[in-house]
């Protein structure tokens, strides 16, 4: 028990002097440390931390559009581009079709969705190394930095809900009631996103090589999540051994739902076909590729948070 | 520990250890660790920072840690901060902790001081109301209301620097970790940040202060502990732990190389012209005794310091040097120095002053005591006592 705790600490301590030499090389193995911390735990901490949250969040959306003469303009217009060159390349690709839907709509819905979590992942991954000035220096939850970048991104993305509106009025359409949809669908993005984000930055800045491989994933992920084809291209009955074959389809046997087996590992897919489906479509949402992403990314989600907290202790030295 | 009461720190067997080379990517320091782990075992690939370190402080009180470069004072106050981990032991501050760990890198460059005053509140744990409340405050003691709305990245350093004190200064935390971010701004600003730290303590934050100033670690902390090559090496009031912190480094350094130039100093000895001791006012004689190779002209400096290179005052005489053996005495008709533990520098150069090497480069030939009269505490916003002893006679009424 420590002196302070038994209550008879003396203010005016006598000179102590350590003779070196009675220190041993190593620390016994029991008083080791071992970073271990409950998720429930560091979820309360940084929920008490929100507010560094909103300013760091503040601090790059004004520094962002700073001294440029558009300023927030530009949340408005970089989306706009990205779209403009995706009619303008993928109207011509007939094949994949856009479920009957003008196709500026069609694909805004999904660029809007991929590019906050192309985003989220590419600004967020390196966001550890972007603060390393004040992760070496100031204490607060570290996951706050990822987080801080999805909530810039956030932001951008609500602001692009201007030029969707825009397209909603240009193509003489509304939202149709099973919008009602697209909340939940958003949170499954956000999870899914944070998720892998942490796990991505934590991974970063231990080896940094990632960091130039991270934007190739992300250029390629593009292609690989259904933004400028439809979800429905993914078999959904994938026959895999037994059955007989009838008119060139298998009938019985052991057939895999690849549709659900995509959805959990890749959540985007099912969360943009969904927001296609009800928002554009007023169709009621894919029930199995939903309920996989939801599994999905609270996965990503406990488990990126995992490695976060796991990685956390080394941060500061290493950055 | 839910019997400590807030404001109190302890520090119980702390070791930390650091990779022993940074530059080398984690992954290829991964796959050299297995292979010495299967092969060869004797050399560790970390060093220890803190080996052991135990420590406590009660609420209110200030605590000044001190030591060489890379003694391992910042790491152990970035492990209380809670910005990186102990490898081993256990430490628990209880309360709010403040760290001032470095002034500026909580700044944005792109922002103006208004949002930095907001933004770098927020990172060392003030809420918004709070920095709303103390905004003006804060800009006036930063004497930045001109510049405010200015981007920090048109600032000079100084006034980042008074930027990030001033956000700091006003956080009242139940403990304040302070790393030797007061050589910031002018002396008169340095002051002022030291007064306020002063006031903060006295509102009963407590304080662990890491400085190589010497004299204002002695201004501001009850207690000292001395840290030398990861080790504690003694804890206690803080003027016994910097005497003997003062007296390490100076053996130290008048451990010298003597033969640097081409005179050698075979003795040197500074002593009362009466016999006595070395007392403020007596009459001093220094001796020196010397050896050079030939006859020259020559210009023989001997200067005082208290602890760091810094001399209190040097005197020169110009004259012809002999070759050989030979003896320079200096006789001061009154020692200006207080009681205190002082430093003989000398430096023998050319004359006149071309551009060869020194015959005796300046360095310090012995360290000594000198015995006065004691002083009082020095008055509030002083940071240290009169470094020469000044006799007077004073009249009051």
């Amino acid at each position: 028990m420590s002196d302070l705790q038994s209550g008879n600490f003396r203010r005016v301590q006598p000179l102590m002097v350590t003779d070196v030499a009675t220190i041993p090389a190593e620390p016994p193995d029991d008083i080791l440390y071992t970073h271990r911390v409950k998720l429930r735990d560091s979820v309360r901490i940084l929920w008490d931390h929100r507010e560094i949250v909103y300013t760091l969040a503040e601090r790059d959306f004004r520094a962002q559009y700073k001294q440029a003469t558009l300023g927030i303009m530009w949340a408005v217009l970089s989306p706009v581009a990205t779209l403009a060159i995706f009619v303008v390349v993928f109207s011509r690709v007939k094949s994949f079709g856009t479920q009957g839907l003008p196709a500026p709509l069609y694909f805004f819905v999904g660029i809007m969705c991929w590019s906050f979590f192309a985003s989220s992942l590419g600004t967020g991954g390196t966001s550890l190394l972007t603060n390393k000035a004040l992760l070496a220096k100031t204490q607060f939850p570290r996951e706050c930095f990822p987080l801080e970048t999805m909530l810039v991104n956030g932001l951008s993305t609500v602001i692009s809900f201007v030029p969707l509106a825009l397209l909603f009025v240009i193509f003489g359409r509304a939202p149709r009631i099973a919008t009602v949809w697209v909340p939940l669908l958003m949170l499954i993005e956000v999870m899914f996103a944070a998720g892998l984000t942490m796990a991505i930055s934590s991974l970063i800045i231990q080896m940094r090589d990632l960091q130039q491989v991270l934007p190739i994933i992300i250029s390629l992920g593009i292609f690989m999540t259904p933004v400028i084809w439809p979800f429905s291209k993914i078999p959904s009955h994938f026959h895999v051994a037994g059955g007989t074959l009838v008119n060139g389809h298998w009938v019985g046997g052991f057939a895999l739902n690849l549709q659900i087996i995509y959805g959990f590992i890749n959540p985007l897919g099912p969360v943009i076909a969904n927001v296609r489906q009800t928002m554009l479509l007023g169709g009621h949402p894919l029930w199995g590729p939903l309920a996989a992403a939801i599994v999905g990314s609270v996965c990503y989600l406990i488990f990126g948070y995992k490695i976060f907290k796991r990685f956390e202790v080394n941060f500061a030295d290493i950055a | 520990m839910p019997t400590l009461p807030d404001g109190s720190i302890v520090v119980e067997q702390v070791w930390k250890k650091f990779r022993s080379d940074k530059t080398v990517p984690l992954f290829y320091e991964q796959m050299a660790r297995l292979r010495r782990n299967l092969v060869d075992r004797s050399t560790p690939d970390y060093r220890w920072v803190l080996k052991d370190v135990n420590f406590e402080v009660a609420p209110g009180e200030s605590l000044a840690l001190i030591g060489i470069n890379g003694s391992g004072k910042t790491t152990l106050l970035k492990i209380l901060a809670q910005v990186t981990y102990q490898s081993a032991g256990r430490c628990a501050v209880k309360g709010r902790i403040g760290a001032l760990l470095s002034v500026t890198s909580g700044l944005h460059p792109d922002l103006s001081g208004r949002e930095n005053i907001f933004l770098y509140g927020a990172v060392l744990g003030m809420s918004r109301n709070d920095i709303r409340r103390k905004f003006d405050t804060i800009v006036e003691f930063a004497e930045l209301a001109d510049a405010i709305d200015r981007q920090v990245k048109f600032y000079s350093m100084g006034m980042q620097m008074r930027l990030g004190f001033s956000i700091a200064a006003f956080l009242e935390p139940d403990v304040l970790l302070v790393d030797e971010v007061l050589a910031v701004g002018d002396a008169s600003f340095q002051q002022k940040c030291l007064a306020r730290i002063g006031e903060i303590v006295r509102n009963g934050t407590t304080l662990l202060y890491v400085s190589h100033d010497l004299a204002s670690v002695e201004a501001s902390c009850d207690r000292a502990v001395w840290l030398s090559d990861a080790v504690v090496r003694a804890a206690g009031p803080t003027k016994d732990v910097v005497t003997m912190y003062r007296t390490a480094v100076e053996k130290n350094s008048t451990l010298l190389n003597t033969k640097q130039g081409v005179v050698e100093v075979k003795k040197a000895e500074i002593r009362a012209v009466d016999g006595g001791m070395l007392r403020s006012e007596c009459e001093v004689e220094v001796r020196l005794v010397l050896n050079a190779p030939e006859e020259q002209m020559a210009t023989f400096f001997v200067g005082i310091s208290q602890g760091t290179a810094f001399p209190m005052f040097v005197i020169d005489h110009t004259g012809t040097m002999p070759g050989g053996d030979f003896e320079v005495i200096c006789r001061m008709g009154y020692l200006p120095l207080p009681k205190g533990h002082f430093s003989l520098w000398s430096a023998i150069t050319g004359h006149p002053k071309g551009k060869k090497d020194p015959y005796l480069p300046w360095q310090p030939l012995i360290s000594f005591e000198a015995f006065g009269p004691d002083r009082m505490e020095p008055p509030e916003g002083v940071m240290a006592l009169s470094p020469v002893y000044v006799g007077a006679d004073w009249k009051v009424g």
